[in-house]
């Protein structure tokens, strides 16, 4: 006779030591309010070993940087890189939250960094899933503008309008501009404003797109057109408010224009004499269909992509970068923030401050293209020419130009209502008029 | 004889213990994990999410603005026609190819392993080849382009990214017919050819012996390929997204964007998306299932 014997037995092998907890929430008081001095952090950084990254992967050129400079630049100051690639920054965000939801607090997340801004920033913030103030108190922090009285600080202190107190690191500063072949499109007809758009598009239908919000970038198209149709004409300024400051009701008011332009392009726009006009999904659906010659103009944020392109071979010779919308192209920043669990903070804050060096911020440049986050004037001449060296340059547009033609970002508060007023009034063809839609999302959102 | 019977009981105790033992993984995994996951989701669907802030449960508000919204039905109308369109011709070319491949021909060997090549291939890289093909960027318009007969490949007859789905149907089309003739080619093999040739000797013509004969043979293995391939195509989410024409989207990809907005709160409206789909699912495979049963007790088998 055979006996079965079978027996289950679950071992809880987790030692929570509480000493643990209140030494790294000891260390994060210390860095917050300043009084860590640098070599302390360095220290702990290095027992740490490693910093787990985590950053939309959808660019070669980016990853490429990641790996063959910041990673060996991190191992100089015995830091490990561990670069986690998503494809939307929102699962960072979403590991954040869930992981603070089951209780993992600070040095037991998985998350140290993200690259982030706007919406997502915002996200963390309400969730209260911030480190705190850290970007001020680096070595490197003294290559960014943090003094409140100098208005071009504002892109440091708020991030789509939300104040970031120090609690990210500028990393990198962005504008929004199109990109044109000019061996398919003649100079005189390249368009500098929404109305000169729509007349090429009557002339050559479905020869343009944008990418589809709620994505980040259609998103910012949408708040061009609505900033260029401003009925007070004052372009960005009312959007700087939050919707609790503006209200429903004036915020309908003032982007119905834009909304009727957006929805009068959308028969204009790819596809539209077909089953419906297209909307690319994310930047490298609209690049693709750029490069195919499927549409004439490619719209986002990439102030040297042209230059990249052209350099690697992926462009075509003729594309060029062209001023659209006139007084409109919307500047921001992104930057690098540190959750409340994250494992290693004293890494990720050696990370952050190495981030912010001239050397990253140059190479940076020169590889992937990506502008400096850090800010000029604070820099030393050397400093300053050596970013200009880096520069891959900007082709068919002046800085002078761009900087004549910047418009802020809107406030996060109203992107999700503008969003959701997109989706309504142009992507389902809702036949309710604009301000209910825009009460309906206000309230859904609240 | 005295002391058979009990040696029989234990004998008999002994062997429904090892079943059960044999059970105890699936039903773990399916209770714990599917059963665990269903319950939270609908659940969620219901308004309880006390991590997002969110718990009005039982509130069945989410359901009620889904299901009030003229795009939720243009959406399952599409999930719908992808699928059985999609299903019925896979059924209908894997007939065909299950047929002839009880028959001889030349180089049968080769082409037996050469129609399980798409089986062995994943969805994703089927859909990346239906890109690379097809697209309005693809090598059939690139190459249309050159040979001159349009001046631009942005000419190209559009076929992936419309709501006719042809690009999403091309594509479970090519992954599932080998799969509905691999099974109907087993069934085939396993009944042999007697009854047809006794049909064909008492005179019945090629169409009578296949819908009189083979079909009702037949008819448990299209029953089962069908249903495995109508619960994949009415759930898929990848070539609905990447294939399909935008906005209205099919259902998956409709609870995806919830779930992938910024706002956490349309989270618990995906839910209400995924558990619909689930009981539109499973109610149209239930009746289909019953359908069935009702037509084989009505022929006599049980």
């Amino acid at each position: 006779m055979k006996k079965t014997l079978l027996t289950l037995s679950l071992l809880g092998g987790l030692v929570t030591s509480a000493s643990y907890a209140q030494d790294v929430e000891a260390f994060r008081d210390a860095v917050t309010s300043g009084s860590a001095t640098w070599e302390e952090i360095q220290a702990r950084a290095k027992e740490e070993g490693e910093i787990n990254l985590y950053y939309w992967g959808g660019s070669d050129q980016i990853n490429i940087w990641m790996d063959r400079f910041a990673a060996p630049g991190l191992e100089a100051e015995g830091v490990k890189l561990n670069p986690v690639r998503i494809t939307g920054t929102k699962d960072a965000v979403d590991l954040v939250l869930a992981e603070l939801g089951s209780g993992k607090g600070l040095g037991e997340g998985s998350v140290d960094a993200i690259w982030v801004n706007g919406e997502n920033f915002a996200t963390l913030k309400r969730q209260n899933a911030l480190f705190g103030a850290f970007a001020d108190k680096l070595p490197n922090s003294a290559n960014i503008e943090w003094n409140a009285d100098d208005p071009r600080a504002l892109l440091n202190l708020r991030d789509f309008g939300v104040e970031t107190n120090a609690s990210e690191m500028p990393w990198s500063g962005q504008q929004y501009v199109c990109s044109v072949n000019t061996a398919r499109v003649a100079k005189e007809d390249i368009p500098s404003t929404f109305a000169d758009l729509k007349g090429y598009l009557e002339a050559n239908p479905g020869k343009f797109a944008y990418v589809k919000p709620p994505h980040f970038i259609g998103n910012t198209f949408v708040q061009a057109a609505i900033y260029a149709h401003n009925p007070d004409g004052n372009g960005a300024v009312p959007f700087q408010n939050s919707i609790d400051d503006l209200g429903a009701a004036e915020l309908a008011r003032l982007i119905t224009p834009g909304m009727e332009y957006l929805k009068e392009l959308d028969g204009l726009l790819l596809g539209a004499s077909g089953s419906g006009a297209r909307y690319p999904e994310d930047p490298s659906a609209l690049n693709g269909l750029f490069l195919n010659g499927e549409i004439d103009f490619s719209c986002q944020f990439g102030l040297y992509g042209v230059a990249i392109g052209l350099r690697d071979g992926t462009y075509p010779e003729g594309a060029e970068q062209f001023i659209f919308p006139e007084g409109n192209m919307i500047k921001n920043k992104n930057y690098l923030v540190i959750p409340a669990n994250a494992p290693n903070p004293a890494a990720a804050l050696v990370m952050a401050n190495y981030m912010a060096s001239v050397e990253a911020q140059a190479s940076k440049l020169e590889v992937a293209g990506m502008p400096p986050g850090i800010d000029p004037w604070r820099l030393s001449e050397e400093d300053v020419a050596k970013l200009t060296a880096a520069s891959p340059g900007f082709v068919g547009i002046t800085q002078q130009e761009l900087d004549a033609n910047t418009a802020p970002d809107t406030n996060a508060t109203l992107v999700d209502v503008i969003e959701a007023t997109w989706l309504e009034y142009i992507e389902r063809k809702s036949t309710d008029p604009i301000d209910v839609i825009v009460e309906r999302a206000v309230a859904n959102l609240n | 004889m005295g002391d058979s019977a009990p040696n029989e009981l234990a004998r008999l105790r002994r062997e429904r213990r090892l079943m059960l033992l044999q059970l105890l993984p699936v039903v773990l995994v399916l209770t714990v994990l599917f059963g665990g996951a269903l319950v939270l989701g609908v659940m969620q669907s219901l308004g309880f999410a006390p991590w997002f802030g969110v718990n009005t449960f039982p509130d069945f508000s989410y359901f009620g603005v889904l299901w009030s919204q003229a795009s939720f039905w243009q959406s399952l109308w599409l999930t719908l026609y992808y699928a059985v369109a999609a299903t019925i011709l896979s059924l209908i070319l894997g007939i065909l190819l299950a047929l002839a491949l009880v028959r001889t021909f030349p180089s049968k060997t080769l082409y037996k392993y050469l129609y399980k090549l798409p089986l062995m291939i994943p969805y994703t890289v089927g859909i990346a080849l239906a890109v690379i093909m097809l697209g309005n960027g693809g090598m059939l318009s690139r190459l249309m382009a050159f040979a001159g007969l349009i001046d631009d490949p942005a000419q190209f007859p559009q076929i992936l990214k419309t709501h006719m789905g042809w690009g999403i149907i091309a594509v479970y089309v090519w992954k599932q017919t080998p799969f509905v003739a691999l099974t109907i080619y087993a069934v085939l093999l396993g009944v042999g050819r007697e009854t047809e040739e006794a049909a064909a000797i008492l005179g019945a013509n090629k169409r009578q012996i296949f819908f009189l004969v083979t079909l009702p043979q037949i008819l448990p293995g299209i029953i089962s390929s069908t249903l495995i391939i109508f619960a994949f195509n009415i759930g898929a989410f990848e070539a609905p997204f990447i294939l399909g024409g935008g906005f209205p989207d099919t259902l998956p990809v409709v609870a995806w964007r919830y779930f992938n907005d910024a706002d956490y709160t349309l989270q618990l409206q995906g839910m209400a998306t995924v558990v619909s789909i689930a009981l539109i699912a499973g109610g149209i495979l239930y009746s289909y299932l019953a359908i069935y049963r009702r037509y084989e007790r009505r022929i006599g088998r049980q």
